[in-house]
């Protein structure tokens, strides 16, 4: 059965190319233009994954209500923001209020269907046991390529895709200096620098939430940012 | 040329006080008007004094008795034979001495061969002759030169065959009294009644008193007679012998003392006048009276005392008027200043002596031609002003004497100082008082305008951008209303100037949209062709969605850096500054930026080992980004200097390369949103838009650390560079 996808999007082009592209590749797409028409809907059935704009007609932030409207009715439910809005203010308040991802809407197509598929297929491995095949370790930091999960210290962080796309792009190599555009291309997004240091920054924030002594992404002013493990010794680099 | 000129700065307090000045006008009108006052207060005196003359003369009028003496009717009187006794203010001694005779000099005629009545020899006798009253005696006083002093023999019965005198008068029944003095010795007088008759004996003659005194030159006699026994005609005749017992010889006199027709007149005087003039005495004036023949009948008053009826205004301040501070401060500090502009009327003034046998003036001419008339005068020293009036006085219809009144001015002068004094005082009072207000006032409005002056710099820089905000002025004029006005245009400068701040990045978000819609119409253009390959033209249209991709991505490249900007305001607002090691970063940096640019040549000179600085790094870094961006895009040779300093607590840091010089007029305003100095589009990066907002950014995150970005243009080789100054705060 193919997955159900809502575009809840008030610019109809957009959300007819977004239908379409996401159509192409095999989806079941339903589009609403408004807050109304897609609350009825997803008060009779809940959608796989949803797709939201932040600002809907006359309501400048509607697509944050109707996000935390669909968090209380799933926990499990996938909601990505796609909108035009880049400041770091709504990309907090997305974040904040459950959203799993925040797109701007100069994302590329196949960007946008790669982190989609990202989505379902780390449901998708939720559902099925761990398999050691997809875990890396490096120190304290255990990666599930598959589940896209990430623990630090055996305690689960929550990451959006694009900050695990981010920290599993740094910690494939640590000690190696990934610039930015680097881990642009790694986390499949297309956005300025400061944009990349927000979200480092926001990545560091929580894993400091876990462990207050974590430092182990580290500025390399003028290049970008390394991962330094913590057994990290410089034997262990040798080797 | 003319601007040099022009180049005198007029504040507007000098403008105001400028302009005050024309107060000075004021006490300039104050002057002139006392001395107005002055001068109708003179003719008020003039009047005032012709009305003193005529009310005397008045008195005197047809009072013929008053008048009654024979000189009265003569035409004309013959100075040595009419004579005039002298009103003497003390009794006199008689020693024979002319020491308590005042002004005898002046006063005495001299008497020599001219008076001559006859001589057979040679004259060798003059003398000096001086009359004068007092009470009730008329006192003689002969002063005689002469070579041979003969007194009568001891044993001789003639009185005639020795020097003499002979004396005769009327008496007051005009009949002729003659007399003849003629001593044995020196000492008391010796006279003696003679009458026509040649063989009566002489008889002493008691009622004539006096001293014969002998001198070097010859002797005096001094006498006196009593004036009841006196007429209105007198004579008086020295005789001269040089050898005893001898026949006289020469004879010299006033007049030929034998016959009562050939008497001279005498008048002294007269007592009844003078009860009258005494009563006018208090007039404060110096009166005369003169008879037709200028000689002075009665006088009164004395000029010094004779300051006009004003003087008695002149009061002494009372003794708690004295102890006033006010009084103290005027006395000490004011009056001495004005009385180095004013003169003080003096007290002590030497006058001309007047003649009183012959008063003489131009207005007592006029009187005695029937004319009243006043006229002014100096003094002698000129230290007083004098006024005199005169006025005829009529007997029978004819002019037989006159009143002469005399006063000084220092009645007026000393008025008009009073009225001077009190105008300076108000005058000071007002101009110190106006001086000060205008002062303070023009003080008041000139910092007011000055403080919003500042304001107005405070809140604009020299680039022109709003720095900071104004507050209105609460008061209620004009100074008021411009600060409002100012403080509304500021603000709405203000809103106006972050609007266009702002631009780009509502821009880019209202372009967003738009341009996701071409995107991803573009990419399912894209997707669908890659299914349908075996389409014939796919590979053109692929050439052409590809195009139209590339023109998206640059679209989108632009958007993104024109939002950059704001989006760095919005973080900067939550980023948290922390203590870093700038010189580490700024190292890094650079070698990052030396991988990126492999071609660039940079020169980092940095001297310190660690420079510790608080803030935030990224941003630092972000800064470094544009500014070597720049650099490296305008550099010519490849080269890039870097340099770091630490001067005053404050990090210094010139990033410089060689090249194209920055134009004058735009330096100031390169860090400006939206300013660029490209005239194109580079031509080895076409797909890399320039917005004129990298510098910009570079700017904000100066500011955010409180430091400062200049762009300079250094020469030889030219180029420019960018100097950024950053305070360290630890």
């Amino acid at each position: 059965m193919s997955k159900r996808i809502a575009i809840v999007e008030d610019e109809a082009a957009i959300r007819e190319n977004y239908a379409d592209v996401l159509r192409s590749q095999g989806y079941q797409v339903q589009t609403y233009a408004n807050r109304e028409t897609a609350t009825q809907a997803f008060n009779l059935r809940l959608p796989n994954l949803v797709i939201l704009d932040i600002g809907l007609n006359e309501e400048y932030d509607g697509g944050f209500l109707l996000c935390q409207q669909l968090r209380s009715q799933s926990a499990s439910l996938p909601i990505i923001f796609l909108t035009a809005r880049d400041n770091d203010f709504d990309t907090v308040s997305g974040l904040r209020i459950g959203a799993d991802d925040y797109l701007t809407k100069d994302i590329s197509l196949p960007h946008l269907t790669a982190r989609i598929s990202a989505l379902f297929r780390r449901q998708e491995a939720l559902k099925q046991p761990i398999s050691n095949a997809h875990i890396t370790r490096t120190g304290s930091l255990t990666i599930d390529s598959q589940r896209m999960t990430i623990t630090w210290q055996n305690q689960a962080i929550d990451l959006t895709i694009t900050e695990f796309w981010l920290v599993h792009a740094l910690a494939k190599h640590p000690g190696h200096v990934k610039n930015r555009h680097q881990l642009m291309t790694d986390s499949k997004i297309y956005v300025d620098d400061s944009t990349i240091t927000s979200h480092i920054k926001r990545i560091r924030k929580k894993f400091i939430k876990f462990d207050s002594s974590f430092d182990c992404i580290e500025t390399v002013y003028g290049m970008g940012y390394r991962w330094l493990s913590v057994q990290n010794n410089p034997q262990n680099t040798h080797e | 040329m003319n601007k040099k000129r022009i180049n005198l700065r007029f504040g507007l307090r000098t403008k105001l006080l400028l302009l005050s000045s024309f107060l000075f006008v004021i006490p300039w009108f104050g002057y002139q008007y006392v001395w107005e006052m002055e001068k109708y207060l003179r003719f008020g005196q003039e009047q005032t004094l012709v009305g003193t003359a005529r009310a005397l003369a008045t008195a005197l009028h047809e009072r013929e008795n008053l008048f009654n003496n024979q000189a009265s009717f003569l035409p004309s009187v013959e100075q040595g034979k009419d004579l005039y006794g002298y009103q003497l203010t003390e009794a006199v001694q008689l020693d024979g001495l002319p020491k308590d005779w005042p002004h005898f000099s002046e006063r005495a005629h001299f008497y020599n061969h001219q008076q001559q009545l006859f001589a057979h020899q040679a004259l060798s006798l003059n003398f000096k002759a001086s009359v004068g009253k007092y009470d009730k005696y008329l006192y003689l006083f002969f002063q005689v030169v002469d070579d041979h002093l003969v007194f009568r023999g001891k044993n001789s019965r003639s009185i005639r065959h020795n020097d003499h005198l002979a004396l005769s008068f009327s008496d007051q029944h005009n009949n002729l009294n003659r007399f003849i003095i003629s001593n044995k010795k020196a000492g008391w007088l010796s006279a003696y009644s003679i009458s026509d008759d040649e063989q009566d004996i002489p008889s002493p003659a008691h009622k004539i008193q006096g001293q014969w005194l002998v001198t070097p030159q010859g002797y005096n006699i001094e006498l006196r007679i009593p004036l009841k026994s006196l007429g209105e005609k007198i004579a008086f005749a020295l005789y001269d012998v040089d050898q005893a017992s001898a026949k006289v010889h020469s004879a010299v006199g006033s007049a030929n003392p034998n016959k009562i027709e050939d008497l001279g007149t005498i008048l002294v005087p007269s007592p009844e006048i003078e009860r009258i003039v005494k009563g006018m005495h208090y007039t404060n004036s110096s009166i005369w009276v003169v008879d037709q023949h200028h000689r002075v009948l009665a006088s009164a008053g004395s000029l010094k005392s004779a300051s006009g009826v004003w003087h008695k205004k002149n009061l002494q301040p009372n003794p708690e008027e004295t102890k006033s501070i006010w009084f103290q401060f005027k006395q000490t500090v004011l009056l001495p200043l004005y009385y180095k502009i004013l003169t003080k009327p003096a007290p002590d003034f030497i006058d001309k002596l007047y003649d009183a046998r012959h008063l003489k003036g131009g207005h007592i001419d006029s009187a005695l031609r029937g004319q009243g008339k006043s006229q002014w005068r100096l003094t002698t020293d000129k230290k007083a002003l004098v006024l005199s009036a005169a006025y005829p006085i009529y007997i029978n219809h004819k002019v037989r004497g006159a009143v002469i009144v005399e006063e000084t001015t220092n009645g007026i002068r000393t008025l008009r100082n009073r009225a001077l004094e009190k105008l300076f005082s108000v005058i000071l009072t007002i101009m110190v008082f106006g001086a000060l207000t205008f002062i303070i006032f023009a003080t008041r409005i000139s910092s007011r305008i000055r403080q919003l002056s500042n304001q107005a710099e405070r809140a604009i820089d020299h680039q022109g951008r709003i720095i900071g905000k104004m507050s209105p002025s609460k008061s209620n004029d004009e100074i008021g209303d411009l600060s409002r006005s100012f403080t509304t245009a500021v603000n709405r400068l203000s809103e106006y100037n972050h609007y266009l701040e702002n631009m780009s990045s509502r821009l880019s978000h209202e372009l967003r949209t738009p341009i996701a819609v071409v995107k991803t119409s573009l990419e399912n253009l894209a997707i669908q062709n890659n299914q349908q390959l075996l389409s014939i033209d796919s590979n053109d249209k692929n050439a052409y969605i590809q195009r139209a991709q590339t023109g998206v991505n640059t679209l989108n490249l632009i958007l993104t850096n024109m939002s950059e900007a704001t989006r760095l305001e919005q973080m900067l607002l939550s980023t948290e500054k922390i203590t870093f090691d700038l010189k580490s970063v700024i190292d890094g940096c650079i070698a990052g930026y030396q991988q990126v640019y492999d071609n660039i040549n940079f020169k980092l000179n940095i001297s310190l080992n660690k420079l510790a600085f608080y803030g935030s790094p990224e941003h630092i870094v972000q800064l470094l980004d544009k500014i070597i961006n720049n650099a490296v895009e305008f550099s010519q040779d490849k080269l890039i200097t870097i340099e770091l300093t630490k001067h005053n607590d404050k990090a210094e840091l010139f990033i410089a390369n060689n090249g194209a010089l920055l134009p004058e007029q735009l330096s100031e305003r390169l860090f400006d949103s939206m300013v660029s100095l490209r005239s194109h589009y580079s031509v080895d990066k076409p797909e890399v838009p320039h917005l004129g907002l990298g510098l910009y950014i570079a700017r904000l995150i100066c500011q955010f650390h409180q430091g400062e970005i200049t762009a300079h243009n250094h020469h030889s080789p030219d180029g420019v560079t960018i100097k950024i100054i950053l305070p360290i705060i630890t």
